[in-house]
């Protein structure tokens, strides 16, 4: 796993030519379109699909599109035209007109946390079993994958494509220093091992308070944990002191602990990433697998280790038995069929190749996204053992509530801590002003909720 | 300056209805035609393009305004709920729009005031010809060529917590505090602002000062005219006019400007700098409620055009054949 950069780029290059040569030979052997021997005969069809840009790795990310394609082809007959969206609001506005119009792309690829807004616009094809049998069946996937697919295990329109968990990365010359053994568990624990670590220019946590994604995700993975999901059924439960304590325990670091750079009030997730791979802290919180080729070209190469976020909440040794094992939340990518397209049988043959437990591990090797397929996930632990941590965080990944107000909810647990961040600056968040910020969080979400029409 | 002209056309135009008849081929020539013997259905083309590009969409939209429009309504979106007022009456009483409006206005015209001396005084340096005035005024140009998300990105970066602005600053004892959020961040946006747009004002009056003709030079200087008097006195009344449509353009610019904004706060904004285009993408984007959305988009509009409006008759931009102002 943690290999060069070179062997790295090799490594992709050789998947390149091993897809390419995979593609040219079944074409070779293949006869007519028509009779490719496919389930579904795509012959003189266009399959249209919408994917999110690769900014990190474009050229891989062009030719695993021109292989699959071609792989595709073969298998169906079908050709596949691609369009990519680059940003939150672009996937958003293709979704609007397409739903409008009721033409656009067969197939989505959609994050996670926006599978909710998705479902909500009911314009996805809702899979029954005829539909996951099509793709191989649920059984294929990884369990905790399908956990934002739908509300429930009766309503789901999101096969999972790969998953993304968040994980923790810790310096392991740093943490030996301190005579610390192991990452810490729990988040107390975590505060304890920071305050150990903080000192000669080295602080105990890397934490991006600045970044517009990150916060939420720690505020929901606290509460989850000491029992509360911040949605039962219709209620928003952002006033559960749950949420308090662990906005004070996220702001604490700073302010009481001082275990974070007091600069890290204006850092995104890549500064916070880049003051630990220079040796500036010993944690970095809230990271992904795509933080590898950031560490493993920086003055930490070969000096740290991924573990698991604590899944125990502020304030307790233990988990209490309403708590959630909540390493990361369920992040990654679903694929969605259009209800509007003439071609559905085709567009799940697509979601099924994309699936297959080669594919997937094709993927992972050139994105370095995480497989949902079973087999796949099973072959990556076995070959490469560092991945450990990831995938287990990926197994123990859970959803977000699969709600239509999710993202005002998000918005309003990220609107603490933006307007909070001023406070955090000079040193003190007085707790009045941050229950009068989460009253208004809870008054936004509570609101988004009651506007949910089933 | 305007009215003589306009009054003069209108005397003319005038002047064939007070002798009708007396030449019926004249008479014949005239129907169809304006009073000002223009043929108005020469607009055609262009008015059927104007209903489809502007009257159209914002018809669409005075309709979306009026029905419960979001996520859970967009796949049929015609059968929306009818909701009539009340996304205006929730726009106005039970959103942050009006003090979004409030924080747009007040930004654009801080950033507009500062920004005309800047550009008046930029063009009037190099208005003579002096060595290398080529490469300056190229250089003038550098922040109204550089696209706004560039240049967010790199001002978003100098203000960090422990950014070059604040390192600066503590190398002589001050401490720029927080700039990107907090009671600094409007600072901050204004300066950016003013930083990105002041060559615009700049081109504008460079575009007026150069329909100043040289005679006017040389009268004011046989008469004794000194420079500020020269400046004061027959320069500046040239570039009323194009000041006043450069004044006009950038507070409109400013008002609608989102990239700025967007790249050097992020969404959620900052409650200092929440200016109105974040809350229309907040609203729109992020918790999908397109109805609301178009309601604050034409309140806001209605809100912006009414100033607007007086400010164009006040300064008669749309009174005149000549924009550029007195000649």
């Amino acid at each position: 796993m943690r290999t060069e950069k070179s062997r790295s780029t090799s490594r992709k290059l050789s998947v390149i030519v091993g897809i390419t040569a995979t593609a040219l030979a079944l074409a070779a052997c293949g006869g007519t379109g028509g009779e490719a021997g496919g389930p579904v005969d795509g012959e003189g069809k266009t399959l249209n699909v919408l994917m999110g840009v690769d900014n990190q790795y474009p050229e891989e990310r062009q030719q695993w599109q021109t292989d699959i394609a071609a792989k595709f082809k073969e298998q169906t007959g079908a050709d596949i035209e691609w369009e990519t969206y680059a940003s939150a609001n672009e996937e958003l506005t293709k979704i609007q007109t397409s739903v409008v119009s009721g033409q656009g792309p067969d197939v989505y690829s959609l994050g996670t946390t926006f599978t909710p807004t998705a479902y909500a616009t009911q314009a996805f094809v809702p899979l029954q079993e005829e539909e996951w049998a099509s793709v191989g069946g649920k059984d294929r996937f990884v369990p905790s994958s399908l956990g934002i697919s739908g509300p429930d295990d009766e309503n789901q329109v999101g096969i999972p494509f790969v998953s993304r968990p968040f994980v923790l990365a810790y310096n392991t010359e740093l943490l030996a220093a301190a005579g610390i053994e192991e990452p810490a568990t729990s988040w107390d624990e975590l505060r304890e091992q920071a305050k150990q670590l903080t000192g000669d220019g080295v602080y105990g946590l890397s934490v991006a308070y600045g970044d517009n994604y990150d916060p939420w995700k720690y505020v929901w993975g606290m509460s989850a944990q000491a029992g509360n999901p911040l949605v039962e059924e219709k209620t928003a439960t952002l006033d559960d002191p749950s949420v308090l304590e662990a906005y004070q325990t996220y702001f604490g670091w700073l302010t009481e602990d001082k275990v974070v750079d007091p600069a890290a009030v204006g850092w995104t997730n890549p500064q916070a990433l880049a003051e630990f791979a220079a040796g500036n802290s010993a944690y970095m919180l809230m990271t992904t697998s795509s933080s590898l080729p950031t560490l493993e070209d920086s003055a930490v190469a070969g000096k740290y280790e991924y573990a698991l976020m604590p899944t125990i909440p502020p304030g307790a040794t233990e988990r209490p038995a309403d708590g959630v094992e909540a390493a990361s939340i369920l992040s990654g990518d679903n694929l969605v069929v259009a209800d509007y397209s003439q071609q559905k049988p085709l567009a799940f043959e697509f979601v099924k190749l994309l699936t297959d437990k080669d594919t997937q591990i094709e993927y992972y090797e050139l994105f370095g996204q995480l497989p949902t397929n079973a087999e796949a996930s099973a072959e990556l632990e076995a070959k490469y053992p560092e991945l450990a941590p990831i995938l287990e965080s990926a197994s123990k990944s859970v959803g977000t509530p699969f709600t239509g107000a999710w993202s005002d909810i998000q918005l309003a647990l990220t609107n603490v801590v933006v307007q909070s961040v001023p406070g955090l600056s000079e040193g003190n968040v007085p707790k009045n002003e941050l229950e009068a910020r989460i009253q208004d969080a809870q008054n936004a979400a509570q609101e988004s909720l009651d506007r949910v029409k089933d | 300056m305007t009215l003589t002209p306009h009054k003069s056309r209108t005397a003319d135009n005038k002047a064939p209805r007070a002798a009708p008849g007396t030449d019926r081929g004249r008479e014949r020539r005239r129907k169809g035609v304006t009073e000002r013997n223009r043929p108005l259905w020469l607009l055609t083309p262009g008015g059927l393009l104007m209903v489809l590009v502007i009257v159209l969409p914002a018809l669409i939209g005075i309709f979306i305004s009026l029905i419960d429009l979001d996520q859970y309504t967009l796949r049929d979106w015609l059968s929306a709920p009818f909701i009539g007022l009340d996304n205006y009456i929730e726009a106005l009483t039970a959103s942050p729009l009006l003090y979004s409006v409030w924080l747009s206005v007040s930004y654009s015209l801080i950033a507009t005031i500062v920004t005309i001396p800047l550009g008046v005084a930029a063009a009037v340096v190099t208005q003579n010809k002096f060595r290398g005035r080529g490469l300056v005024r190229s250089i003038f140009l550098i922040p109204y060529v550089l696209p706004s998300f560039v240049v967010a990105s790199v001002w978003r970066t100098m203000f960090q917590p422990d950014g070059v602005i604040n390192t600066t600053l503590a190398q002589v004892g001050i401490d720029g505090g927080l700039w990107l959020n907090g009671p600094q961040s409007y600072a901050t946006l204004v300066l950016v602002q003013i930083w990105a747009s002041w060559p615009f004002i700049y081109l504008l009056a460079l575009s007026g000062l150069q329909a100043v003709d040289h005679e006017v030079h040389e009268a004011s200087a046989i008469d004794g005219a000194l420079w500020w008097n020269k400046l004061r006195y027959v320069i500046f009344p040239y570039l009323k006019g194009p000041l006043s449509l450069a004044f006009l353009l950038s507070i409109l610019h400013h008002i609608n400007n989102f990239t700025l904004p967007f790249v050097l706060f992020g969404v959620p904004a900052p409650a200092d700098v929440a200016v109105l285009p974040f809350l229309t993408y907040v609203t729109s984007f992020q918790s999908f409620r397109f109805g609301l959305s178009a309601a604050m988009a034409f309140v806001s509009l209605v809100l912006v055009a009414i100033p607007l409006f007086i400010y164009l008759r006040a300064v008669k931009l749309d009174t005149t054949d000549d924009p550029g102002g007195k000649k």
